[in-house]
């Protein structure tokens, strides 16, 4: 579904990307760990077109980002983000937010685009929250606002940029319960985060990025119980306790 | 006490009725074309950017009265014929108001989070679709009650049309002062319903600043 081939960025002389390779198949959920600035959310910002990049390859099922003849905003709405920080526009409601795209996008009809939001509000629990403003929602709430604001467009691939680490550790539970059932249910995911509990029930593999560069990866079971490199046992060490 | 007013009312209502007009297309063009303004300087298109702060920087450091001057007597010689006063004022309104709604907003679109347009981006939404949609009401919202003084500012301006002979307000209670020799009386009636008029603006404003919804 996405492969990433030799993929390197620079910002002016600086190398954020070392020679990227990756391959996500269909269904599959993966994990990216790794300090910050190791170069995780410039990953996925490539992976969507958000962030140009000079050497090698991201090719999302058989499209090639970098390709100037690829459709970027055609191939953004196979591609769901949520981002750390939510990122609701503060001027819509739930609702509103989440039926902007497929209305604009998709040319879609407000009541069919309204259906389908109030189906993906049930699906990440918070249907009575329709009509409230970001400012109103808690940070929990506004972050399941906003997975369902990006399932709306009926993506293929979830991406998302630490999705918990803004949020007050009792509403950490609530996203990650919708993330777990949509990895369940076979969605293709992208996940850079810490929380290691999330890694173990559902990442088919886990990666550790330092300075750039992918240093360490495996399988859930194998990253955890033996680390190779002393880099990613410090990291584990750290953040499990 | 308002005899004069009272005798020359309709008259100078009609003065009134002008220098409301004038406001009202002042800005209906310059908000608009200042959404324009607004989006060309934060461009990162260099065609783009430059032209635009060019004409921002020559106008705002214009005064007014010279802008309304100038562009009256210019614009004959550029089309080849003599313009009326009133179109002539309204364009140079509109050309001196759009720089300073325009700032206004610059400033509002550059308090909009990157982020917010990114989440756009990523659901597939156009350049044009992620401005209209999100960016633009978001920055308008925020701004709105800089937007609201600046329309009132603009309203108070309009009597500097006067320079070019535009029968406004002030120009046509000029007028009736010269024949009735009722200046106290005349000019504090103008000052009389500028105040109202101004201050049930801004009230209006206010409201408007504790009816927005809260958190941005």
């Amino acid at each position: 579904m996405i492969e990433i081939r030799n993929l390197s960025k620079w910002y002016g002389n600086f190398q954020v990307l070392h020679n990227i390779n990756e391959e996500i198949k269909q269904g599959q959920t993966v994990v990216v760990c790794g300090p910050s600035g190791s170069g995780k959310s410039t990953l996925l910002r490539c992976i969507n077109g958000l962030e140009p990049f000079q050497e090698g390859e991201v090719t999302v099922d058989g499209v090639s980002v970098s390709d100037p003849g690829t459709n970027l905003y055609k191939l953004r709405t196979e591609i769901g983000m949520v981002f750390q920080r939510f990122e609701l526009y503060p001027h819509m409601t739930a609702l509103q937010n989440i039926i902007l795209a497929p209305m604009k996008v998709r040319n879609k009809s407000k009541k069919e685009a309204e259906a389908k939001a109030m189906e993906l509000l049930h699906r990440v629990g918070i249907p009575e929250k329709a009509h409230a403003y970001p400012a109103n929602l808690s940070g929990g709430q506004q972050q399941r606002v906003a997975i369902a604001r990006s399932l709306a467009m009926g993506p293929k691939i979830m991406m998302f940029d630490e999705p918990t680490s803004a949020l007050d550790p009792e509403m950490i539970k609530e996203v990650l319960d919708v993330m777990i059932d949509l990895s369940k249910g076979g969605m293709t995911m992208i996940v850079v985060t810490h929380e290691m509990g999330f890694a173990r029930e559902v990442a088919d593999e886990v990666i550790f990025m330092d300075e750039g560069r992918i240093i360490e990866r495996g399988t859930d079971i194998s990253f955890f119980k033996n680390p190779k490199n002393p880099r990613t046992k410090e990291f584990l060490d750290k953040i499990l306790l | 006490m308002f005899d004069a007013v009272i005798r020359n009312l309709p008259f100078l209502m009609g003065g009134f009725w002008v220098t409301v007009k004038l406001t009202a297309f002042a800005l209906l063009g310059g908000i608009p074309l200042g959404i324009l303004v607004g989006l060309g300087r934060i461009s990162k298109k260099r065609w783009v950017y430059y032209p635009v702060t060019f004409y921002v920087n020559l106008i705002r450091n214009i005064p007014l009265i010279l802008v309304i001057f100038w562009f009256y007597f210019v614009m004959p010689i550029l089309v080849g014929r003599p313009m009326d006063p009133f179109p002539s004022a309204v364009i140079s309104f509109i050309i001196f108001e759009a720089t300073y709604f325009g700032e206004i907003l610059r400033a509002g679109y550059q308090s909009v989070s990157k982020g917010q347009i990114e989440a756009g981006y990523s659901t597939g939404l156009s350049y044009i679709q992620t401005t209209r949609h999100i960016l633009i009401p978001i920055a308008f919202r925020r701004m709105l009650p800089s937007m609201i003084t600046q329309s009132i500012v603009t309203y108070q301006d309009t009597s500097l049309a006067f320079v070019i002979g535009l029968p406004e307000f002030v120009r046509r209670t000029a007028i009736v002062d010269n024949l009735e020799v009722r200046s106290i009386q005349l000019f504090g009636f103008v000052a009389i319903m500028f105040l109202i008029t101004c201050y049930i603006s801004s009230v209006v404003s206010r409201r408007f600043e504790v009816k927005r919804e809260g958190g941005y």
